[in-house]
């Protein structure tokens, strides 16, 4: 394991490598601060850039472009009560009270060190976390692999929230219909290709990608009538001191401690993300509040912006476990990011602790020199960084739509790949409207190639008997808690419809 | 009774997945394939069984509230059209008259889309933006972009 820390070390400290992490959290926190644009988005965004960089690169400026977003959206929440993404939703109900009473410096220094401490602490535990689950899973057969995929498309649909499951599970079904378009990777025959060429090697992930989220997600802007809104005025003068007192670090310290560790492992199940991580670490804190301390909740409670903003930077983390370990993705962020790992010809998994040492490692290590940038650079810098808002909103929409076509029109340098685009952003929109969500479209489009080549080989082995699945214990085990996974909040939102019950507000569709 | 956004949905994915089936049972399959474990059409057509099963599970279970009725009030569908026939235009363009004039004409008509009518702000915008990225890409990263069939044929080359 210390190898691999020195190699991964060495790959981080390169001079460019560290050059991407600053970028990357500068990029991220300007994109994360744009209402409507989050982490996904901003991700996303950066694809088409990584593709020129050799794949660890690639990974540490997403990487940075990541945790910046997550940071830029809690930015935007402290000071105009406009969260950058769904993740950081939470950070708004104590930030922008304290932003009120003229304590914006504080609230925003607050984030960063809870926001450095959460992400660091994810970071220490996934250190030791991913290589322990990464050399259990080196046994792993093509029928746990199957098995494992399920599990990672059902909990992105179990974790989609209450009334939005069978939507959840729909959208993947469609992600993996998406995927299966193209030329089969096991027989060669072409499927759904209706005569058309360009269709021979399936849709591109960049392009469904960049579609379904950065074009999507702007158009929506458009669509909602955000771009005809006043850019957010921003009294710099106002953000009064940085410093914390005594007292206020020794009231957080434990708030940020435990929130870390709570943000973390909520981060690690597979599709629960940032967003639920935050919101369950602001309830769980005010639980654990006393009555009086509870009466702070909401009205600038220091401990109400520190637990969510620990608990959604080391779930960011936390995501990155089951990506690097087993190449499911806890989130919609690593979702991505497992496809641009695939696009590299990567294989994240139990093997990429072994075979691409410098890919795992380095990540890991440059999440610490990107938690230190957010906190030594990003901070300071925060009032001019947030002065890029002040460009308007008809300016900036056309360029962020010029950005994610030509990011996929300069890797194929074909206009077919531009209607597709429209084609996609017109289904994406009009999906959205009826209230699906997009992540677990991608993950199954982002699994269907894995998913069928590891049950044709499973299939095969047991001459086409399902007995794979219980045949290993470690199989039975984790095909067991894909089905409990799938099984409780679908028979849950069955029961509640069919009483009568309308569906609850679900969190934001697991983003960050 | 009034279809909600679930019933829209549902019936949506329902005749996706029937269409979807009817075209995996359309895939060629290698000779003996069709005795094979698994094949081309194995995991389509499982995609549209289950597909189907959750689509009529959605209508079954449509959330039938006020709230859960389709609200196209206050959008402005008409901008967006406007701003994705945009897009369309730009992919006809790209090839015609090259990266730089279509980036050009792409960011001056979306900044006309949404409401800038100042020319200084038009060109300032869009003209000295185009210059610096085609150069970052052409000429620094050596891209090759295609300077459009328009110009080729005009200026030759």
């Amino acid at each position: 394991m210390w190898d691999g820390i020195l190699t991964g070390l060495g790959t981080a400290v390169m001079p460019f490598n560290l050059l991407m992490v600053v970028v990357g959290c500068f990029a991220g926190t300007f994109i994360g601060m744009l209402p409507g644009l989050g982490p996904i988005s901003a991700v996303a965004l950066m694809i088409p850039i990584t593709y020129g960089l050799d794949p660890a690169s690639g990974i540490i400026l997403m990487a940075g472009v990541y945790y910046g977003a997550v940071f830029g959206g809690s930015t935007s929440s402290i000071l105009v009560n406009a969260p950058g993404c769904a993740s950081t939703v939470v950070t708004a109900f104590d930030g922008f009270p304290l932003a009120q009473k003229n304590q914006a410096g504080k609230a925003l220094a607050l984030a960063a060190y809870s926001s450095f401490t959460g992400g660091t602490i994810g970071a220490l535990i996934l250190l030791f976390a991913a290589p322990a689950l990464a050399s259990v899973s080196l046994s792993f057969q093509s029928g746990d692999y199957f098995a494992l995929m399920l599990l990672g498309l059902t909990a992105v649909a179990a974790f989609s929230g209450k009334g939005q499951v069978i939507k959840a599970l729909l959208m993947t079904v469609f992600g993996l219909m998406i995927a299966t378009v193209g030329t089969d990777i096991t027989s060669g025959a072409t499927r759904f290709t209706f005569g058309s060429v360009d269709l021979i090697d399936g849709v591109s992930f960049l392009l469904l990608a960049m579609a379904t989220f950065a074009l999507t997600e702007v158009i929506m802007t458009v669509l909602r009538g955000q771009h005809r809104e006043a850019e957010p005025e921003m009294d710099m003068a106002a953000l009064g001191s940085m410093k914390l007192s005594r007292e206020e670090v020794k009231e957080v310290a434990p708030t940020i401690g435990r929130s870390s560790v709570f943000g973390f492992l909520v981060g690690v199940l597979p599709g629960a993300g940032a967003t639920i991580a935050s919101f369950m670490a602001y309830g769980l804190e005010r639980n654990l509040a006393s009555a009086k301390e509870k009466l702070k909740f909401g009205k600038g409670s220091l401990r109400g912006l520190a637990a969510p903003e620990s608990a959604n930077n080391a779930a960011s983390t936390g995501s990155f476990v089951p990506l690097l370990t087993l190449g499911i993705p806890g989130s919609g962020t690593t979702a991505i990011m497992l496809g641009a790992l695939i696009a590299y010809g990567i294989q994240p998994g139990p093997r990429l602790f072994m075979d691409n040492p410098d890919v795992f490692w380095s990540v890991i290590i440059s999440m610490y020199f990107g938690n230190l940038v957010l906190l030594i650079l990003n901070l300071p810098l925060i009032p001019y960084i947030s002065r890029l808002l002040a460009i308007p909103r008809p300016i900036l929409i056309p360029l962020i739509l010029f950005f994610s076509i030509t990011g996929v029109y300069l890797v194929s340098f074909n206009t077919f790949d531009i209607q597709m685009m429209v084609l996609i952003t017109v289904i994406a929109i009009f999906l959205k409207l009826l209230a699906f969500p997009m992540a677990p479209m991608l993950l199954g489009f982002i699994l269907g190639g894995i998913l069928e080549k590891n049950l044709a080989r499973a299939l095969t082995m047991s001459d086409g008997s399902f007995s794979f699945l219980w045949d290993r214990p470690l199989t039975l085990v984790i095909t067991l808690i894909a089905v409990a996974v799938l099984l409780f909040p679908l028979l849950g939102t069955v029961l509640g419809k069919l009483r009568g019950k309308g569906p609850e507000a679900a969190v934001a569709e697991g983003e960050g | 009774m009034p279809l909600s956004k679930d019933h829209i949905g549902g019936l949506v994915f329902l005749c996706l997945s029937v269409a979807y089936g009817y075209y995996a049972g359309e895939i060629a399959l290698l000779p003996g394939d069709e005795f094979a474990p698994f094949n081309a059409q194995s995991l389509p057509s499982a995609l549209a069984v289950l597909g189907g099963i959750l689509s009529i599970a959605l209508i079954v279970t449509a959330d039938r509230s006020s709230a859960g009725r389709l609200q196209l009030a206050g959008y402005d569908f008409w901008l967006v059209a406007k701003l994705l026939l945009l897009v369309v235009l730009l992919g006809v363009a790209l090839p015609w008259i090259g990266f730089l004039a279509s980036t050009i004409l792409f960011l001056i008509g979306g900044y006309w889309l949404l409401g800038v009518r100042s020319i200084k702000t038009l060109l300032l915008a869009s003209v000295p933006f185009s210059v610096v990225l085609w150069f970052l890409l052409a000429q620094l990263l050596d891209i090759y972009l295609a300077p459009g069939r328009l110009f080729t044929a005009m200026l030759g080359g």
